[in-house]
């Protein structure tokens, strides 16, 4: 199996779960979580099923492409399920069947984990999906986001698609994982790995991300007040982004982290209250 | 007969399933003692997705034969017997035949009446209500909510099987009817399971590759390591939590042998153990004190018969063990020194600033313990450790591994060769991280154990951190528990209120709390932490009020007087001597100071008592400065006959205020010199019943 092959196997089947398929969100997230298709959706009262391939920026785990298991962007494959379905962990398991994992040769374990994220007001409880003792995927009972309550529940599934691909390949290295029959990750990545690397840990300008920051955080007070919540929520992701690359440029003190995350909860917490009718969660 | 309940969910943490099955036995023995249901037996079991309890259990309430009452038998009954309109009323209003009344001879008398035959309910009906009520109940230290229901638990439910004497029992629980059947392993066979009893209940699940008791897990995990290992003569290093918590991941263990490339071995001892334990749960394999290529895991299989689990960990512990061997490479480019630079932006605690803010105070305070505890000879080393300590915070080896801290900064230390003495220190200063575990072996170790942990109490303590029963987000009570630990094993003297006014000092104006009350905190908080390590040693809890009595001093002074205490407590001279110190201190409460003019004694005996105060006080006052409370006690003990003689001679309260007042004042400064040793008017001696106080947490 290829890379697109293992994303052609997922959509495959969660199409046949009935989630709609979504197309990869063009703002910079880091995780499938941050994007509208999963955090406005799990907000409201509506049903919802969704599933899409999302890239995820982690500035800090750049190794320059010498490390064969950690880049600064993976591929999420990421599933939500509103309300979540009482089978909902049998469905998963044959999700991993369908992809032609005999199960019944291996050791797969659900590891008490339990997922949060304070940027976005978000948590949830659940586990690490664990394959011969290799992680494969992050399983989450949605509990709140936004700062609201969830009511119904969503569940939310995220595959590291390099991880569960280096499973299928039985690879060591990342790098030579196959993306299809004659393209390697190693030729879509490897450059992009070793040029952010050298962006994020010494290129990207401090004072440029500081007034991005600053200038994305503006507008999206600005834009909470007009009411236009999805555009407000986008200069939020780029304000979540922007400060992770002066994470990664080492140039947060103590103070100004806690400071800039709570800003940004915020104004993120703002606008799911708004999105739900000035509801709030407990 | 038998009862048999299964609830089954969907995988449940490791520490909920304890707590849970805590909850489970106590609530069924609660509800079926108060419904008068006899239990033979009752056990509780699990597996990470069921909770189970079985026992054996009366078939139902015993059948109860009650007398009621009604009124007065000469009101009830007209002279010639027959019923008065009263009596007939009583049976009405009772719903019963007239013929079943009957004279019943209270003592008040006799009152008409008649005995009531209730029959008891069937054990059946009772569980009916019992059982959604227990379960409900059921709390965790995280809950969640599914689905759509308000409803928060664990984790999700998927059945209640529930069976007494081979019928299902007619309850549901959140939705789900009971009935007698659940599933089988979720992978091996995840088809219907059907049971009557335990019995038959554990044998097909056993058939459907699980296996429901724990301890039979277990037994099977330790089993099967020891046939992998005993070709090697090896043995795993022993990790009973890692143990106890896979027995309670996995529904069928399948113990999984493994080995890593030999070149990592060059990686410290401590590094490859954590590798291997936390994230994939590896047991590491050791042959007389050195680590071999292999590990242990433990995998929820019935088998492995291609090699597939194996060779899956093999290669995740070789990508860790990279990972690791790139941070141990990398990390030591980089003088710890120099890494400790970066600490300003590394956060200790909101309102206390960094952790350079924190290496900068560490300093100050060690060097003032070396100072006071006659370790200067350790302080130029305690000092040079305190400024690196925090250093590794900064490595990737400790953002990988978080339960490295301290380890690694000291192995980093000895690799860039810093003397012996300091990067111990490093190493150690962490311990201990419970009661249970070591003091650190170093002296300039102990030095900074006590001087981080304190830093760190105080400090939390003066932005008004609380710890409130099993809620102590900051460490505290674990932390003064660490302090205790080290100073009472290494025997530290030292004078704890000023060790705490100079950590304070070292704060300056970074606390929310004024100093005082910061200090009265701390002191007080010591106290009860005190408390509960010396009653947990087996000291009674009066005689450890009698120890704290006098406050801290010093904590060893504190030790040295419960086990004074301790040590006379079974001489006869003990009792007679704490009844006279209560007298003592009942007699002058309330009494305003005095002061002693030898001039004014009247009488031969309080001249004599006066005396040998003096020569007790001169003798006992520098074995007190010392902390020998074993022998000054003895010497003060000395102080009894001379009193009794006193007492029997002399009227304290005399008429004359001169002397009244010279007598009190003469009793004071005996006080005063008892408390010194202890508070001997909190001992508890028979005939004085002072209730025990709640014992602290």
């Amino acid at each position: 199996m290829s890379v697109q092959g293992l994303i052609l196997g997922l959509h495959n089947f969660w199409a046949g779960q009935g989630c709609y398929l979504a197309q990869t969100y063009d703002v910079e997230v880091g995780a499938g979580t941050m994007t509208p298709d999963t955090f406005f959706r799990v907000l409201d009262k509506r049903p919802w099923r969704v599933g899409y391939v999302q890239p995820s920026r982690r500035p800090d785990d750049g190794r320059y492409g010498e490390n064969p298991n950690r880049v600064q962007k993976h591929f999420q494959y990421q599933v939500i399920m509103k309300p979540s379905p009482a089978d909902i962990q049998d469905i998963y398991v044959r999700s991993l069947r369908s992809l032609g994992i005999a199960l019944e040769d291996h050791d797969l374990r659900f590891d008490e984990d339990n997922w949060e994220s304070p940027t976005i007001g978000a948590w949830g409880v659940g586990w690490q999906v664990m394959l011969d003792g290799l992680e494969i995927s992050q399983f989450t009972y949605f509990q709140q986001c936004g700062g609201i309550d969830l009511a119904p529940v969503p569940v939310e599934i995220t595959y590291g698609l390099e991880r569960l691909e280096m499973f299928l390949e039985q690879k060591d290295d990342i790098y030579d994982l196959d993306w299809s029959a004659d393209v390697s990750y190693r030729d879509l990545r490897l450059r992009e790995e070793k040029e952010f690397s050298e962006y994020n840990f010494s290129a990207a300008s401090v004072t440029m991300l500081r007034q991005a920051f600053g200038a994305c955080q503006k507008e999206a007070a600005r834009l909470i007040a007009k009411d236009l919540l999805l555009p407000a929520y986008d200069m939020c992701l780029k304000c979540s982004h922007n400060f992770n690359l002066l994470d990664s440029r080492g140039a947060i003190s103590v103070t100004e982290r806690v400071k800039m995350i709570s800003q940004i909860r915020a104004l993120v917490n703002e606008i799911a209250r708004k999105y739900t009718g000035g509801k709030v969660g407990a | 007969m038998e009862f048999l309940l299964e609830l089954l969910t969907e995988e449940l943490p490791a520490s909920h399933i304890r707590s849970a099955l805590d909850q489970l036995a106590a609530g069924f023995r609660k509800e079926l003692g108060e419904a008068r249901i006899g239990v033979s037996s009752l056990e509780v079991l699990a597996t990470p997705r069921r909770l189970v309890v079985a026992g054996d259990l009366a078939a139902g309430q015993e059948d109860r034969e009650e007398v009621v009452t009604g009124p007065p038998l000469a009101i009830a009954k007209a002279p010639d017997g027959t019923l008065t309109p009263a009596g007939r009323g009583f049976a009405r209003s009772q719903g019963i035949d007239e013929s079943l009344l009957e004279a019943v001879r209270t003592p008040k008398g006799e009152y008409l009446g008649f005995k009531r035959k209730s029959r008891g309910t069937p054990t059946s009906e009772v569980l009916a209500v019992a059982v959604p009520r227990i379960l409900g109940a059921l709390t965790f230290p995280k809950m969640m909510r599914w689905a759509e229901s308000p409803f928060r638990f664990s984790r999700p439910i998927h059945g209640l099987l529930c069976v007494f004497d081979g019928q299902i029992v007619p309850t549901a629980f959140e939705g789900f009817k009971a009935t007698d059947t659940t599933v089988g392993h979720r992978i091996a066979a995840p088809g219907p399971v059907k049971a009557a009893d335990l019995a038959s209940y554990r044998a097909a699940l056993e058939k459907a590759s699980v296996v429901v008791d724990p301890e039979a897990r277990k037994k099977m995990i330790v089993d099967q390591i020891e046939a992998a290992l005993a070709p090697l003569e090896a043995g795993i290093y022993p990790d009973p939590e890692l143990l106890d918590d896979l027995t309670l991941n996995v529904e069928h263990p399948l113990v999984v042998f493994g080995a890593f490339p030999a070149d990592f071995l060059s990686l410290p001892l401590e590094v490859l153990a954590t590798a291997m334990r936390e994230g994939q749960k590896l047991f590491s394999v050791v042959k007389d004190g050195k680590q071999l290529p292999y590990f242990l895991g433990v995998a929820d299989a019935a088998e492995d018969a291609k090699g597939l689990i194996r060779r899956g960990n093999e290669r995740v512990l070789r990508a860790r063990l990279a990972d690791a061997r790139f941070f141990w490479d990398q990390d030591r480019k980089v003088a710890l020194s120099k890494r400790a630079a970066g600490l300003g932006n590394v956060l200790f605690q909101e309102k206390l600033g960094s952790y350079a803010d924190k290496t900068e105070r560490l300093k100050k305070i060690a060097g003032y313990l070396c100072d006071k505890t006659g370790a200067s000879d350790v302080k130029a080393e305690a000092v040079e450790a305190a400024g690196l300590c925090k250093a590794d915070l900064l490595t990737e080896m400790v953002k990988e591994f978080s339960g490295l801290q301290g380890r690694m900064g000291g192995l980093y230390a000895r690799e860039e060769g810093v003397p012996a003495a300091v990067h111990r220190a490093i190493y150690e200063h962490y311990q201990p991280m419970s009661l249970e575990d070591e003091s650190p072996a170093s002296l300039a170790g102990a030095v900074l154990s006590v001087a981080d942990k304190l830093d760190s109490i105080v400090g939390g303590i003066g932005v008004g951190l609380q710890v409130s029963g099993s809620s102590d987000p900051f460490g505290l009570r674990r932390n003064a528990h660490g302090v205790c630990k080290v100073v009472l094993d290494r025997k530290l003297v030292f004078p704890f209120p000023l060790l705490l006014d100079r950590v304070l000092a070292a704060y300056g104006d970074r606390l929310t709390l004024e100093r005082p009350a910061v200090k009265a905190a701390c002191l007080d908080f010591f106290s009860g932490r005190l408390r509960f390590i010396l009653e947990k040693r087996g000291f009674r809890y009066d005689l450890v009020s009698a120890a704290l009595g006098p406050g801290i001093g010093r904590i060893t002074d504190v030790l040295g007087r419960v086990e004074a205490l301790a040590s006379l407590g079974s001489s006869p001279q003990f009792e007679p001597f704490i009844l006279m110190a209560k007298r003592i201190n009942n007699i002058l409460k309330g009494v305003p100071a005095a002061k002693v003019n030898p001039d004014l004694f009247a009488e031969k005996e309080e001249r004599d008592l006066h005396s040998t105060l003096t020569v007790v006080r001169d003798n006992a006052g520098p074995m007190i400065v010392r902390g020998d409370f074993v022998r000054a006690q003895g010497i003060v003990f000395r102080l009894q006959p001379v009193l009794n003689t006193f007492f029997e001679k002399v009227l304290v309260m005399a008429e004359e205020k001169n002397v009244r007042q010279n007598r009190l004042g003469l009793l004071q400064s005996i006080n005063k010199l008892l408390l010194e040793i202890a508070d001997y008017s909190l001992v508890v001696v028979e005939g004085d019943r002072a209730a025990k106080p709640k014992a602290a947490r």
